[in-house]
């Protein structure tokens, strides 16, 4: 047998080969530690154990653990921000420090959490598991947290909150007043009390002296002019400053100088910024009618129905048949007799009482009785009662002469 | 230790780890078609404040739920036939029954249908007659301490004992 | 009776039958020229391979292996591809945010997003350094051997730059940010400068008149299935030529001896009665051509070497991705063009002509985009591919580096390559805003943002 001829280069080769193995191994360990190594890790530790010391160990075992996201599938985000805010559904923690506070119920009561997501009103990177990432902003996602610390940077009169408003308004544009938006409010009753419409379009109506602005928040950072202004080079300190002396930034513009103060510069910088082609579906802009439109009377009507004296015939659904007339009860199908008058009617039909006839009706009504509207002794008595009720407010109005005509069938 | 011996526990050591690392990359890349965050419908879910439910039976389509209420009690009982998944209907009972469950009293005002292939089930979701293999499930019910709405946990399944009481 | 001696086997190292193992991996470390010489025929993964290779064909600092380096990168470009085919989604609504799952939501998401990004740019360089290479050894040439037809292994190379351009481009749009979407929109106009066919051209990549659904779906099956399968069709298609020409065309004269040298007489099968009956066995007389230690086993000594570079590659690879991040921009936004709008990094030499070559003669003017986007590349592609017709130096130069008789063209080529590399450069670092030149100590003007 052969030997296998001797080969230099094993020589050479194996120190080669050991070199590689060994970045090979390094940059495994590092890209998985490097996976492991999120804050969320951490923050989720810390959050379990204050609900272990604050509430106990088994609830404890109920906080969750690994990514948290909502999913709104009609807005299109996948929002990650409880894998570190995890407090934002616990109740008892509306004085501790963030991450671990507690949402205010209020809003929440209005804008669920499941039906808007996170980042539909604080703005931020929803996608980002990590802090500086989810914030914002960071090269390539320039729409940052809408919070306290960019008020902060803006040096926002009063509220540091307040910018936030700028997402309420998406949605919230067409409604003359926000509850709960009152920066976006004193903008909007800017525009109203300073004529901005004279000149400007603002949503679809208006002026066409000064450019179209209904969505002018989506116009492009650089399109601005920015060689006038001092520090920082962003659209909304471009508005602020514009506002406060528009020809400091636009030398021959014919928009008067307002003389608006800092508060309300900045109130209709975030208004305008709000103004943005934003494509929600209907169902979250308020206004959208959800059913066909009453007039006044019409409510009117139903408002007494449903609260005068005889709701009750209401509640039990005795009205989808019945009138009662003498109570402004109407009937929508109208395929029994009137009740106002029942005590009289009843005993001139059948020959009974209405006390009887409830505990043993007989033809319709006894079909009816038995299966579809079921009455307890309770509700038979009280029944009586209110007809009793009727009868006399009958007498009373056909006695003054007032009497509605009473419904044939 | 002679040279020949330290090269080839070297060669060993280096071509094992590396083979380890190469392996565990493929193992990485596997990993990473787990999904660590689901896109899939939540499965607790508010559906709405213990007043907005009536006496008797509530359905909701979209959870395939039917939620029963006796007073301050409430259960709820899955729509889904488990014979193939689909939705039962309800049907109203003659005159309410009350029957012993799981030791517990059920005051019994429906039953159940199932139109793809005649499952029955009687009111406490126990199946009665056709192809259904198991009982209707019951799912978990509990308020939630933010606002007070009924939370329905549909991975969470409980025995014909559970009642939520108000 | 005389007998030819057959040579006696020690007693541990038989070779068993054809397909009976001695030992496991016994293919990958043979214990004798016996085994290494069956390990080619034994190992599938083996196959491609010769039993016997040239000790130059296996230095370094000859082919600094670029062939194997982009073999291997292709390799991972495809390994790497397979997860994120199952967790890309190609559809104009849901790409972008698909990428962000993997960027931060996917366990080891981010690294095997740049495995794969960083390994497309550096297969781009590595092909190209490969031809580069190839250009400036001559190894386009035929040698001294049979039937050798080197000229067409390098059209086929010159497809397959084509194809690895192809592949990068198309998977550039798959983010769908606007890094993407402009990069895209950049070739695709430059397409259309094409005379007479130039708009029915850019229709048809495009699926449409706008880049939409359509050029993402188009865009997507190209890089996923059509690209790869030529690419590797031509893979393989270039290897057994490789293998029918010889192997590297240095292989072609290492070794050689001045003169045929008497062999040892080689023992046939074939039998003869006579032969049976006497225990000898007619033999072969041979001349050896080659010098016996100019060659060494394939196994282990080929394959330990290109070993070594695969995995090399693999965790340079490895350990860049780990170490820098993949960019991914803002979302495709159709309304607002970034500033500087630059196509990919490959293609930088091309806009900066783009964008210098428009001609205005009278009132006649010539689109830089056509000179420098089509006429430009298409001259440079259609003379590579001819180029080793039009070759007329010796035999002699094939397989050796810079060599007399091919300096003029080699110093041309280098200087073509240094003048894409400048401009290359210059397009990177020293185009700012606007497409304003910015000396590399000038800072570029900050760039606005909404708040």
């Amino acid at each position: 047998m052969e030997r296998r001829t001797n080969s230099p280069y094993p020589r050479l080769d194996r120190p080669v080969l050991a070199v590689i193995g060994l970045v090979l191994v390094l940059s495994t360990v590092l890209f998985t530690v490097g996976d492991r190594q999120h804050e969320w890790r951490y923050y989720q530790y810390a959050f379990r154990n204050t609900v272990s010391e604050k509430f106990g160990p088994d609830k404890a075992k109920t906080v969750a653990s690994g990514l948290q996201q909502v999913w709104v599938p009609s807005l299109g985000r996948a929002d990650r921000c409880m894998t570190c805010h995890q407090a934002v559904k616990w109740a008892g923690f509306e004085s501790a420090e963030e991450p671990f506070r507690t949402h205010p119920k209020e809003i929440l009561r209005s804008h669920p959490i499941e039906k808007y997501g996170c980042t539909s009103c604080h703005g931020g990177q929803g996608w980002a598991v990590d802090l500086d990432p989810a914030h914002g902003p960071v090269e390539h996602w320039e729409d940052p947290v809408l919070g306290a610390s960019l008020g902060e940077a803006y040096g926002l009169v009063d509220n540091k909150s307040a910018m936030m408003q700028m997402n309420c308004n998406v949605c919230h544009r067409y409604d003359r007043e926000t509850k709960g938006a009152d920066f976006i409010n004193l903008g909007k009753v800017l525009v109203r009390d300073k004529g901005c419409r004279a000149c400007h379009t603002i949503n679809s109506r208006g002026g066409t002296i000064g450019p179209d602005l209904t969505f002018v928040g989506d116009k492009a950072a650089e399109q601005y002019d920015f060689s006038r202004l001092n520090g920082q080079k962003t659209a909304f300190a471009w508005h602020v400053a514009h506002l406060k002396e528009p020809k400091g930034l636009v030398p021959d513009t014919v928009m008067p100088n307002f003389h608006l103060s800092t508060k309300e510069a900045q109130a209709l910088a975030t208004l305008i910024m709000s103004w943005r082609r934003s494509p929600v579906p209907a169902a979250f802009v308020p206004g959208v009618p959800h059913s066909d439109p009453r007039t006044p009377e019409e409510v009117v009507v139903e408002e007494r129905m449903k609260t005068g004296p005889g709701a009750w015939f209401v509640s039990t659904g005795c009205f989808v048949c019945h009138s009662i007339k003498v109570f402004g009860i109407t009937s929508p199908a109208q395929i029994g007799p009137d009740l106002s008058n029942a005590v009289e009617d009843v005993q001139a039909r059948f020959g009974r009482t209405i006390d009887d006839f409830l505990a043993s009706p007989t033809g319709t009504m006894s079909v009816v009785l038995s299966r579809q509207i079921i009455l307890t002794p309770e509700q038979k008595q009280v029944a009586i009662g209110k007809l009793r009720e009727a009868f006399a407010e009958y007498q009373k109005q056909k006695a003054a002469g007032t009497l509605k005509p009473a419904a044939s069938h | 230790m002679s040279q020949k011996d330290r090269r080839d526990f070297l060669l060993r050591i280096g071509s094992t780890a590396g083979m380890c690392a190469i392996g565990y990359q493929g193992a990485a890349a596997l990993r990473s078609l787990v999904p660590n965050v689901s896109y899939d419908a939540p499965t607790t879910v508010k559906v709405g404040l213990p007043s907005e439910f009536p006496e008797g039976l509530k359905f909701l389509p979209d959870l395939r739920l039917f939620v029963f209420r006796e007073g301050n009690v409430f259960h709820a009982i899955s729509a889904v036939c488990t014979h193939l998944g689909c939705t039962v209907r309800a049907e109203a009972l003659p005159a309410p029954e009350t029957k012993t469950v799981d030791g517990k009293p059920l005051r019994l005002t429906h039953r159940f249908q199932c139109p793809c292939h005649g499952s029955r089930y009687a009111g406490d979701g126990s199946n009665v007659a056709g192809p259904a293999p198991q009982p209707l499930a019951w799912y978990h019910l509990a308020i939630a301490p933010d606002d007070g709405q009924l939370v329905a946990d549909l991975a969470l399944q409980v025995d014909h004992d559970f009642r939520l009481t108000l | 009776m005389r007998a030819l001696k057959l040579p006696s086997l020690p007693p541990d190292q038989e070779p068993g039958a054809p397909g009976v193992h001695p030992r496991p991996l016994w293919s990958l470390r043979p214990k004798s020229d016996r085994q290494a010489g069956d390990a080619v025929v034994s190992n599938f993964m083996l196959h491609w391979f010769p039993a016997k290779v040239s000790r130059a064909s296996l230095d370094w600092n000859y082919s600094f292996w670029l062939g194997t380096v982009s073999a291997a990168l292709l390799l991972l470009l495809v390994v790497s591809g397979g997860p994120l085919l199952f967790l890309y989604v190609p559809s104009v609504e849901r790409a972008y945010s698909s990428i962000k799952d993997i960027e931060f939501a996917v366990t080891f998401g981010s690294w095997i997003r740049s495995v794969h990004r960083f390994g497309a740019h550096l297969m781009v360089a590595a092909v190209f350094l490969h031809m580069a290479r190839v250009f400036l050894t001559g190894a386009y040439k035929n040698g001294i051997g049979q039937g050798q037809r080197r000229e067409f292994n390098w059209v086929l190379g010159v497809f397959m730059l084509l194809a690895t351009l192809l592949l990068s481009f198309t998977g550039y749009l798959l983010p769908w940010d606007q890094l993407a979407f402009w990069a895209v929109t950049v070739g695709t106009n430059i397409a259309s400068s094409i005379p007479l066919v130039g708009p029915q051209v850019r229709e048809l990549l495009l699926g449409g008149r706008a880049i939409d659904q359509p050029t993402l779906i188009r865009f997507y099956v190209m890089h996923v299935i059509v690209l790869p399968g030529a690419l590797g069709a031509l893979f393989v298609y270039h290897m057994w030529r490789v293998r029918k020409d010889g192997g590297l065309a240095r292989a072609d004269r290492a070794g050689r001896l001045p003169a045929p040298v008497a062999a040892a007489p080689v023992a046939t099968k074939t039998y003869t009665l006579l032969g049976v009956a006497r225990g000898t066995s007619p033999a072969v007389t041979t001349n050896r051509l080659v010098d016996e230690e100019a060659t060494v086993n394939a196994v282990p000594d080929l394959t330990r070497r290109a070993a070594i570079v695969v995995l090399g590659t693999f965790a340079v690879l490895s350990a860049m991705a780990v170490l820098m991040r993949s960019p991914l921009e803002e979302p495709a936004n159709a309304l607002v063009t970034p500033n500087p709008a630059k196509a990919p990094w490959y293609f930088l030499w091309l806009q900066e002509i783009v964008t210098d070559t428009t001609v205005h003669i009278g009132s006649f003017t010539i689109n830089g985009a056509f000179i420098g986007g089509v006429v430009l590349p298409g001259l440079i592609v259609g003379l590579l591919t001819v180029w080793p017709w039009l070759d007329r130096s010796p035999r002699e130069a094939a397989g050796a580096w810079f060599p007399q008789t091919r300096r003029a063209q080699n110093i041309t080529f280098l200087i073509l390559t240094l003048a894409i590399l400048i401009l290359t450069l210059v397009g990177t670092f020293c185009r700012g805003p606007y497409w304003h030149f910015y000396w590399p100590w000038e800072t570029w003007p900050d760039i606005p943002t909404r708040l």
